[in-house]
């Protein structure tokens, strides 16, 4: 079977010849403006990278600041604060996308059994409209509720759950369950959309097949929506799983303080608070390498993985 | 009246109603920070005003003409209105206008940096702790022609503190605009740091003497016990601010305990000529186990770890807070003035300060009698400025006469009149509206982060600010301040708090040193550290149940930094700063 593919994509690919090049001119032409595009943008800014070898200083710049080879690196390696910021990025970002994963599936299943058309197009819209707001406006929200004066404080008083409020924001444990669920909150109903896009492209006819056979609810989740969409929930989890060291910035920027610093602070902190206001261009720049190293891995590996066990994969 | 009053009535309401969680004991959400200026009535036509001083004969520029700058300024503020009526005036009188913004949500740091790795320079600068990156970073103008060009410029510092800003290439990058004294010095209040205590507990418990941390908790647990809420909301008996580089609200009040002045980040035994760290005296030990025992019996506000500044001002606005440890810059203009347009300054909820040390009958020096040169940070002038020249000849404008009384007394006639002596005073009216922060925002233009002068005006018998004018400062008090300094035979804030006075070493304040530290040296990787530990664990050896292994924790967790590096940088730098003065 797959060679037969290979054979037929090599009968459909033309030679390159003059001839074939003059024809294609167009496409050609606009083929380059993007790969301009992507070299000016996303590679010629690698050239940055160079900063992480060097003791880099704004005054001498790139070109005549001191070669220090992995000198950053080991500073970097040998600092057990950025071990601590490496554990809070990939537990965040692992909580972050399992809960917003798995909610999103299960929310777009449930939204998907609702009969009325009205209260699901409802539904659905006040479920997605939090993506829109920034995180700022989020942070605070959840500042004020959950102040000692807040309304989650005080349900939890009248309901006599707790004597005394709770101070969430000074407890180490409260923080990374706090940034899921904003997560969720925030996420849940966007990211619904493209699975629920993805039922609705289920053939009626199994359905109806399902119920002829004594097929219930249950059943036909089961075995028909489920097994339909596991090629759109493998592509977005494999997409995700890149996504998994990029934990946030904004969200634990904004709601983190130094009492529970330990926990809150991720990588692109990290970078901020020694690139930026320590003015170590090196270091940030040697700590965001190290990052990407990271992603490109966990892309790969789970590539391979999905690979592996036969399913869907990017590459 | 009844009209004015319903209406804010309903603005207030309003504007509960659509706070969206549930803060019903929150401040009202119109403290001076983010009042709304918009709704202000313009008094006087801008063009009216400039007939009126004498000083119209001089050239008047046209619109055309007028330059505009940009300014940044590494400290929160509040920016003024498009048009403000004196920035107009100004800008007239010297063809330049220059557009203040400030920082907002990031620290100091974060904002120098982004703006140097953008590259997107004001013309103007203040880079507050990060100056220091400005310099490495070779994107500011040096002073030293222009120092010489503009007498103004140079009669501001005498040539041996004009040296003190010299960088290691021997020139100077800037100048710090703060706590200069022109002529006479006319002190009449307490810009530093102290245990402020409000008026009416003071009042309420008889006006007792209060020498020490125990007294002074045990007025603000007596008063509390019998008022526990003010105007209806709860009484906060004590909180500590400790956001961001605020937090020396928190963590630098042994050194002041040990009777010591503001050096800032460590203390300097004058007797042997040594650096002493007060982190870790006995009096620091003292002092936070006495937070961790009120925090305990609930006499501190429990959020004090995670508010933001802004979340303070506005408890401090509600009259709630009984009494906390601050600097007077950092709060007390702005609530003072909140007061005074709620009434509340009338209940006695104005803060005065309280000379308080680690033990009883201890001098102190909490007040520095005097000006205090930082050479750490101040005004400077970026090499993307166009038109450097006019940019200083405009910092030199700023300290005319006629120029420095605008943006202080602001318009003769509007904001303040003379009388047949020559002396400037107010209508009770003027200094209503001069608190008034709408109008602050349409009317005033004090340009705070230029060059300005304290002490005497150069006509010889006025104060180059209204609030140093002994006539001013008395009739702006309000009856409970008055009462107070009364019942301790004071006569202005330096009087109440009692501080010793003395002339401080050449090396004060060491905190300009400490502040311009980079990562560059072990000295300041320790520096960094220990900023960042203390940050993490005061408010937790405050908020601890067993403060004893907490602080036992704490002091583990500091001795890791290797503070050794940073005192040892700090002795050299003392060493050098007293040989100079040989």
């Amino acid at each position: 079977m797959a060679r037969r593919k290979k054979e037929k994509e090599v009968n459909i690919t033309p030679r390159i010849t003059r001839k074939e090049l003059k024809r294609q001119r167009v496409l050609l032409i606009w083929a380059a403006v993007f790969v301009v595009y992507g070299f000016v943008f996303c590679y010629l800014p690698l050239g940055g990278w160079l900063m992480a070898f060097q003791n880099y200083k704004p005054k001498t710049g790139i070109l005549h600041s001191k070669y220090v080879g992995f000198d950053k690196f080991k500073v970097l390696f040998s600092d057990p604060q950025f071990f601590r910021v490496f554990r809070n990025t990939l537990a965040m970002g692992t909580l972050n996308l399992v809960t917003t994963f798995i909610m999103a599936i299960l929310f777009a299943i449930l939204l998907n059994e609702i009969r009325g058309n009205l209260m699901k197009k409802t539904v659905q819209t006040i479920s997605y409209l939090p993506h829109f707001l920034s995180w700022i406006i989020v942070t605070g929200i959840l500042h004020d509720a959950m102040s000692s004066s807040g309304t989650i404080n005080e349900i939890l008083l009248n309901l006599h759950v707790v004597d005394t409020y709770i101070p969430f924001f000074s407890i180490e444990k409260y923080f990374w369950p706090i940034v899921a669920f904003a997560n969720c909150w925030k996420e849940t109903g966007w990211n619904a959309i493209v699975y629920l896009a993805a039922i609705t492209s289920i053939d009626p006819s199994l359905y109806e097949a399902a119920s002829i056979d004594g097929g219930g609810r249950w059943a036909k989740i089961k075995y028909i929506t489920l097994p339909s969409i596991r090629p759109t929930i493998m592509i977005l989890l494999l997409i995700n799983i890149g996504n998994v060291i990029n934990a946030g910035f904004e969200i634990q920027y904004l709601l983190g303080n130094p009492l529970i610093i330990e926990v809150s602070e991720t990588i692109d902190i990290y970078v901020l608070r020694w690139g930026i206001s320590q003015m170590d261009w090196s270091l940030g720049t040697a700590a965001g390498i190290f990052k990407s190293l990271i992603s490109i891995v966990l892309i790969f590996t789970g590539n391979s993985l999905a690979k592996a066990f036969g399913e869907e994969r990017l590459f | 009246m009844r009209l004015k009053k319903i209406t804010a009535l309903l603005l207030g309401t309003a504007l509960t109603a659509s706070m969206l969680a549930g803060c019903g004991n929150d401040a009202p959400a119109d403290t001076s920070t983010d009042a709304p200026a918009t709704d202000t009535t313009v008094v006087a036509d801008a063009g009216d005003d400039t007939t009126e001083t004498p000083a119209a004969e001089e050239k008047e520029y046209s619109e055309d003409e007028i330059t505009d700058f940009t300014m940044f300024i590494g400290m929160p503020g509040s920016e003024i209105n498009d048009g403000n009526e004196i920035q107009e005036i100004i800008a007239k009188k010297t063809g330049v206008r220059v557009k203040e913004t400030w920082l907002t949500g990031q620290t100091t740091e974060e904002a120098v940096g982004t703006i140097l790795a953008s590259g997107d320079l004001p013309d103007f600068i203040n880079g507050g702790d990060a100056s220091k990156q400005l310099y490495e970073a070779d994107v500011l103008v040096p002073w030293d022609e222009y120092i010489e060009k503009y007498p103004n410029i140079k009669e501001f510092f005498t040539d041996a503190e004009w040296d003190m800003f010299r960088m290691d290439d021997g020139k100077i990058y800037w100048a710090n605009p703060f706590t200069n004294s022109y002529g006479e010095n006319r002190e009449t209040g307490h810009n530093d740091e102290a245990f402020w205590v409000q008026c009416r507990v003071l009042e309420w418990a008889g006006y007792p003497k209060i020498e020490t941390l125990d007294e002074y908790f045990d007025v603000l647990e007596k008063f509390y016990a019998e008022n526990p809420t003010f105007e209806g909301n709860p009484v906060i008996p004590y909180t500590i601010l400790c956001e961001d580089w605020r937090y020396f609200c928190l963590e630098n009040a042994p050194e002041f305990l040990d009777g010591y002045p503001n050096d800032g980040s460590v203390i300097v035994d004058v007797d042997n000529m040594k650096i002493v760290d007060y982190n870790t005296t006995p009096t620091a030990k003292m002092y936070f186990n006495k937070l961790n025992e009120e925090y305990n019996k609930g006499m501190i506000d429990k959020e004090f770890a995670t508010q933001t500044y802004d979340e303070y001002i506005a408890k401090l606005s509600t009259g709630c807070v009984l009494g906390m440890c601050d600097q007077n810059w950092d709060f007390n203009y702005t609530i003072q003035d909140v007061f005074k347009q709620q009434g509340l300054d009338e209940k006695g909820c104005n803060y005065v300060p309280l000379g308080l040390t680690a033990e009883k009958g201890m001098e102190n020096q909490w007040h520095s009698y005097g000006d205090t040169l930082n050479n750490s940070s101040g005004l400077a002038v970026t090499t993307s400025c166009e038109d450097p020249d006019l940019a200083f000849k405009f910092i030199s404008d700023l300290l005319d006469q006629d120029i420095h009384d605008l943006r202080y007394w602001g318009v003769e006639g509007v904001d303040y009149l003379v009388d047949d002596d020559g002396m400037y005073y107010r209508t009770p009216e003027m200094r209503a509206q001069a608190a008034d922060t709408a109008y602050q925002a349409s009317h005033v233009c004090q340009y705070s982060y230029f060059l300005q002068w304290l002490g005497t005006s150069k006509d010889g018998k006025n104060a180059m600010q209204p609030q140093q004018q002994t006539s001013e400062f008395f009739a702006g008090l309000a009856e409970p301040l008055k009462k107070t300094f009364e019942a301790y035979g004071a006569e202005n804030y330096p009087d109440m708090i009692g501080s010793k006075v003395c002339e401080l070493g050449i090396w004060y304040p060491m905190y300009s040193y400490s502040n311009a530290m980079t990562t560059e040296t072990p000295g300041g990787v320790a520096w960094t550290k220990m900023g960042e530990t203390k940050h993490k664990w005061l408010p937790k050896v405050v908020m601890s149940s067993n403060f004893d292994s907490e602080w036992e924790n704490y002091m583990k967790a500091y001795n890791d930094c290797k503070p050794e590096d940073f005192l040892a940088e700090m002795q050299e730098e003392l060493e050098r700063r007293a040989a100079t003065a040989k």
